[in-house]
């Protein structure tokens, strides 16, 4: 079991935070769920999520989003989202190649993971945080804005990075 | 000019197919439980046969251990229309294949193995 107190403090986490990341990390050491199930239910949480704001009548005027590209505003959907949320702490998005961009997550900072938040001693990735953007972004959007490109979370050193298509 | 893994993994699968009557789709899929390769029909959403078929190999081993069966050979799956059936690829990867309920179970397990034998030296 990881140091939960330090994790706890640092990571600045809520309860549903200790909750999520534990429960999922616990379905996933009984091996009912992995990288492809997140990617799935993730995408199933951002509809719940979706009509969770409308229904407080708390989403965003996408008319007054700002930013001048589809990358900007995408940045600026991500920041609503987590400030609601709450689910990492630093991160960054930049463009990457044409028509893509990289979400760059310090996985230290992360609230919701299942393995450094929820302790899951399991192989691979279980990085809920893409496909949930990505759920929440084209419902936010009310169109195909962007399109996951990596399966889930890529790991380089203590950063978590997921590539998206930006579609339009 | 050297085929891609892709190519590769294409070949052993339509091979396989061929060699079974009544198999009717398979796929490669990594223990996270995202696809690598797959013959699946149109009707078959690729990332849930990845998701689920990693799931059930994932928990049928674990209870394998838990109840002292010993390393996993297979899971088979019998519906009244057919079969699921999941072989692991080395520690990595799972062979997913769907079959008729006409097919030869025996001809099934022994053609899966020779596939996975080729899987394994490629992946």
């Amino acid at each position: 079991m990881p140091d939960i107190k330090q994790i706890v403090l640092e990571r600045d986490l809520n309860p549903y935070h200790s909750f999520f990341a534990s429960f999922f990390g616990g379905l996933a050491e009984l091996g009912m769920l992995n990288q492809g199930s997140i990617n799935i239910v993730s995408k199933r949480a951002a509809d719940y999520l979706y009509a969770y704001l409308d229904a407080k009548e708390i989403l965003p005027d996408m008319n007054a989003v700002p930013g001048d590209t589809s990358a900007e505003v995408i940045k600026n959907l991500i920041l609503y989202v987590n400030k609601i949320l709450s689910l990492v702490g630093e991160y960054d998005l930049k463009e990457a190649e044409q028509d893509q961009v990289v979400l760059l997550i310090s996985g230290d900072t992360c609230r919701i993971c299942p393995k450094g938040v929820g302790g899951a001693a399991v192989k691979g990735t279980l990085c809920p945080v893409p496909s949930l953007l990505e759920g929440l972004i084209n419902k936010l959007a009310q169109k195909e804005m962007v399109k996951l490109i990596t399966s889930g979370i890529e790991k380089e050193g203590s950063t978590c990075k997921a590539y998206y298509q930006v579609l339009n | 000019m050297a085929q891609t893994l892709s190519n590769q993994l294409d070949i052993i699968l339509n091979t396989f197919e061929r060699n079974v009557p009544y198999v009717q789709a398979t796929a490669i899929v990594s223990t996270d439980g995202l696809v690598i390769a797959s013959r699946l029909p149109d009707k078959v959403e690729e990332d849930r046969i990845g998701a689920m078929g990693a799931a059930i190999l994932s928990i049928s081993s674990r209870s394998g251990d838990e109840l002292d069966r010993g390393d996993m050979e297979r899971v088979l799956i019998e519906g009244k229309s057919g079969f699921l059936l999941l072989h692991s690829i080395g520690a990595d990867a799972i062979l997913v294949s769907l079959a008729d309920k006409e097919v030869r179970l025996g001809m099934l397990f022994y053609e899966c193995k020779k596939c996975i034998n080729q899987l394994n030296e490629i992946l």
